[in-house]
């Protein structure tokens, strides 16, 4: 019984620090220490309020690293060898089936919970600076953004790497609608394929670019990102509790706060971290040290367990080896771009530029256009919040479902082809700029309505979401051969075979 | 939520998380360490214990089984599971452990130069039955055996193999074992389909070229006016038969084929693949190389004329024979063309003599002991050889001297 008892007791993380003292030697001793702050406050802990979307997050990407780096043993990144390699793996390589399975659930996982994560610090007002002026919370939204692309970008270049023909033609896909671009749209895609077509220069770089490149700015970025929380006093729910404490004399703060470098002399004046943890007490917060280590053990382990189970269940798929000359019908990208896919129908450039040049633009921008305080660490709470929040989700339902709509019976290249001969008509006439334009309307709208920035963002971002999952949805499942509608009741025609 | 409440649930949590996570690995484990093969290959040894001795039984393989033909670019771990293929007496034991119905086959085709599936079809890289017999999604060369044959009614389960074999054979005329192609190139002929059609790549043009008719890819083919289960055999089939009911607009008539002709003709059109075999594997090419045609007359002259014992001895690597006109690269030793009298004149011997025992001479003694062993038998002959060869060309001498 006393074994079990201590054994308990190792594996859930028993360390606790008696005082400051012993946790500041711990920080200089442990790693670990470096990036946690010696308290935690209850509400930075509570399930509720962040969901541990970026915990769960970096468990992914921890996941991904491991099993990339094992499946890189196996991989042979040739157009001869790369498919069979593929084919090794899952029928002779011990555990190979459930590390490529589990490499590509946690990859799709990953994608879905940066896009939720993203949701979540939008809709708790946790992009703002709180009261004190040297947090960078701004910033760290844009690093976030960074790393919301670089993920996209993480996905996308693996996905060629099977070379079979669901990656070969995603790959063409999502390329082609780099030729878009206006000018240098060609010569911009011949730069990703290195050369006209997809072949062994187009996989070298993609590989290099999947194993090497962009995990190693999305680490740093990620260390970054960590880093700044910390710095700006933990999670943006610390407001709150600032809220609900006192304040601290001022004297108090100075004298005991205060922390020394040891090579690099005593730091000048108070950062926010130092100010933040004179409002954490025993009442309010925790130790970081076992209480967020053993959270954060947990939330690993789940996640490796839930992605585990969902790569049993489903197999990854590999289709037959990448043919130039079979095009499948219909040749789709990737889940996540699918939604543009849609609107690349209407418009290549609207649908595959405009509108992902735009989104990113604006996500970055986000915290410089709502720059009222309003209530920071929050989810909605306000009746009028809630009410816009709501009309928001319905307004992009009603206008994605409608640009559907007119995009799929009423085809402006059939409506305007006698009136118009030039392609900048069709870029601006058609479903997808349309939806564009209305949801700028529909902020401006809400922000005259409401006289509040903040409410009209909210708006505009549910209706976002809404438009991105509806567009994903019609894309994944309503589009069939020749990238025609089809309902859930109407068959899908079946691909022929050989035999 | 309070501190001490926390600390309860979540050291209840993570106790639950790793013991969920000890569970998954376990699983997973499991999972990685039963595959179905290993199970066939206890089965095999059970099976083989009342077939086969204790000494053979112990040499059956275990773990994973593959022929790698480096040729072909193919890897077939068939051998994992049906481990009796090449083991006779195990005829009447139940799949995958029979022995191959024909293994005269493997002389012509040993099975380290061609694998399984290059015959068979299959996925020779899977080892589970789903995936190995290739019916699966996105595979789409599935084992040509009974199933696939079954769904087109054929009733010879094996038949459907003789696509394969004809990726080789298509140019022979007739084939041993390949009675629905046979009768497909019967049927060409008898039809004369090459009036329409570029078969071969010889042919009329009416129709469009079917030398590559088993390249087209399933979404290839015409489906606009076709019902029933689409696949690339069974429009051929239905093609066969009323070509209209498939394509309204042509102009191929209806042939009159029975159920037979219908399939072997599918069967041959689907056959027809521009597989890169490599020239070896396809039957009546030899390699030869091409000679000018007086290098020919001249090859066949020395290899056959009066001469060709010299050239088949390799006696004219020193020696040349002015009277059957062979000239030796070197002329490192005597015309022979004079051997008769030489021998006389340097050894004191008569050629008989010499020829049984050539210790006078220090270099033929070391060549027919070594280089060249005659038996007795050509010994006579040389010796008759070499008398001719003075004789004829004694004679020519003396006619051109008379002139």
């Amino acid at each position: 019984m006393q074994l079990i008892r201590s054994l308990i007791n190792q594996i859930s993380w028993p360390w606790r620090p008696e005082s400051n003292r012993e946790a500041g030697d711990a920080v200089v001793k442990s790693f670990l220490h470096h990036w946690f702050p010696h308290r935690v406050s209850l509400r930075s802990m509570s399930w509720g309020y962040s969901f541990w979307l970026g915990t769960i997050t970096a468990a992914l990407f921890f996941i991904l690293c491991v099993t990339g780096v094992i499946l890189m043993f196996f991989y042979v990144p040739s157009v001869e060898r790369a498919y069979w390699s593929i084919k090794d793996i899952e029928y002779v390589i011990s555990f190979g089936a459930l590390l490529r399975s589990l490499h590509r659930i946690t990859a799709h996982l990953m994608v879905a919970l940066v896009f939720l994560h993203m949701f979540r610090v939008f809709f708790t007002n946790a992009y703002k600076n709180g009261s004190h002026p040297a947090s960078g919370r701004r910033f760290n939204w844009v690093l976030g953004v960074v790393l919301l692309v670089v993920t996209l970008l993480l996905s996308f270049t693996g996905y060629l790497l099977p070379w079979d023909q669901l990656a070969y033609w995603a790959i063409t896909v999502g390329t082609s609608i780099a030729s878009a671009v206006p000018v240098v749209g060609e010569s911009t895609r011949e730069f990703i394929l290195g050369g006209t077509i997809i072949g062994q220069n187009t996989l070298i770089r993609f590989y290099v670019l999947h194993v090497f490149f962009l995990p190693l700015v999305a680490a740093l970025a990620m260390i970054w990102h960590f880093w700044r929380i910390r710095k700006d006093g933990g999670l943006a729910v610390i407001e709150r509790v600032k809220e609900e404490t006192p304040p601290v004399e001022k004297n108090d703060i100075t004298g005991a706060g205060s922390k020394s470098y040891a090579l690099m002399g005593v730091a000048s004046g108070t950062s926010v971290h130092i100010v933040e943890r004179q409002k954490l007490t025993t009442e309010n917060s925790v130790s970081s040290s076992p209480d967020m280590v053993r959270r954060i053990i947990i939330v690993l382990f789940l996640t490796v367990m839930v992605s585990t189970v969902l790569s049993i269940i489903t197999h990854a798929p590999l289709e037959g080896l990448a043919n130039p000359s079979v095009t499948p019908n219909p040749a789709k990208a990737p889940w996540y771009f699918l939604g543009l896919q849609e609107l690349v129908g209407y418009s290549a450039f609207v649908g595959g530029v405009l509108i992902p040049g735009l989104v990113v633009l604006g996500l970055m921008l986000i915290p410089w256009v709502d720059r009222s305080g309003g209530k920071i660490g929050h989810w909605p709470t306000e009746k009028s919040e809630k009410k816009w929040l709501a009309l928001g989700g319905l307004a992009g339902l009603a206008l994605t479902c409608l640009a559907v709509f007119i995009g799929v019976n009423f085809p402006s290249r059939e409506l305007l082809g006698n009136i118009f001969e030039h392609q900048f008509w069709f870029d601006l006439l058609n479903p997808a700029s349309g939806l564009q334009i209305a949801f700028i309307l529909w902020f401006f709208l809400v922000r005259k309505l409401t006289r509040s920035t903040r409410t009209a963002s909210l708006s505009l971002f549910t209706a976002f979401v809404v438009a991105f999952i509806v567009l994903t949805i019609i894309g994944t499942w309503l589009r069939g051969p020749n990238w025609d509608f089809f309902w859930p009741w109407q068959i899908i025609p079946v691909t022929p075979v050989i035999y | 939520m309070s501190q001490n409440k926390l600390m309860r649930t979540d050291r209840l949590l993570i106790m639950i998380a790793a013991l969920l996570f000890a569970g998954i690995s376990l699983v997973t484990i499991f999972i990685d360490t039963t595959p179905s093969w290993k199970i066939y290959q206890k089965e095999f040894r059970e099976v083989a214990s009342e077939i086969v001795n204790q000494e053979d039984l112990a040499k059956i393989p275990r773990g994973l089984q593959q022929i790698w033909v480096e040729e072909l670019d193919r890897v077939d771990r068939c051998t994992t599971c049906h481990q009796g293929i090449f083991w006779p007496g195990f005829e009447r034991a139940p799949q995958p452990f029979t022995t191959h119905p024909d293994r005269e086959l493997f002389e012509d085709h040993p099975v380290e130069e061609y694998g399984c599936s290059i015959c068979h079809g299959g996925q020779g890289y899977a080892v589970d039955r789903h995936g190995a017999h290739g019916f699966v999604k996105h595979w789409e060369e599935p084992l040509l055996a009974g199933a696939v044959a079954a769904d087109y009614n054929l009733n010879d389960k094996n038949a459907m193999i003789e696509i394969n074999c004809n990726v080789c054979h298509r140019y022979e005329r007739e084939t041993d074992g390949m009675p629905y192609i046979n009768h497909a190139k019967d049927l060409i002929q008898e039809k004369a389909c090459w009036g329409c059609h570029v078969i071969n790549e010889k042919g009329g043009t009416i129709g469009p070229d079917l030398t590559s008719m088993g390249e087209r890819h399933a979404e290839g083919y015409d489906w606009s006016n076709f019902s029933g289960f689409r696949s690339s055999f069974n429009w051929h089939m239905l093609h066969f038969d009323e070509p209209t009911s498939v394509i309204p607009t042509t102009v191929m008539p209806k042939m009159g084929l029975q159920t037979k002709d219908r399939h072997a003709l599918s069967m041959l059109m689907l056959s027809w693949r521009d597989e890169n075999m490599p020239v070896q594997y396809i039957p009546g090419f030899e390699q030869e190389e091409i000679l000018l045609p007086l290098e020919t007359q001249r090859r066949e002259e020395l290899l056959t004329g009066d001469g060709a014992f010299f050239i088949d001895k390799g006696c004219f690597g020193c020696h040349s024979i002015q009277a059957y006109n062979i000239q030796s690269p070197t002329d490192k030793g005597p015309d022979l063309t004079f051997a008769v009298d030489d021998v006389h004149v340097r050894f004191r011997q008569s050629l008989q003599e010499f020829i049984f025992d050539p210790s006078q001479s220090g270099t033929m003694s070391i060549i027919f002991s070594s280089k060249v062993i005659l038996t007795d038998e050509e010994k006579w002959e040389l010796i008759d050889i070499l008398t001719r060869a003075n004789h004829s060309y004694k004679s020519q001498q003396s006619n051109s001297g008379n002139h």
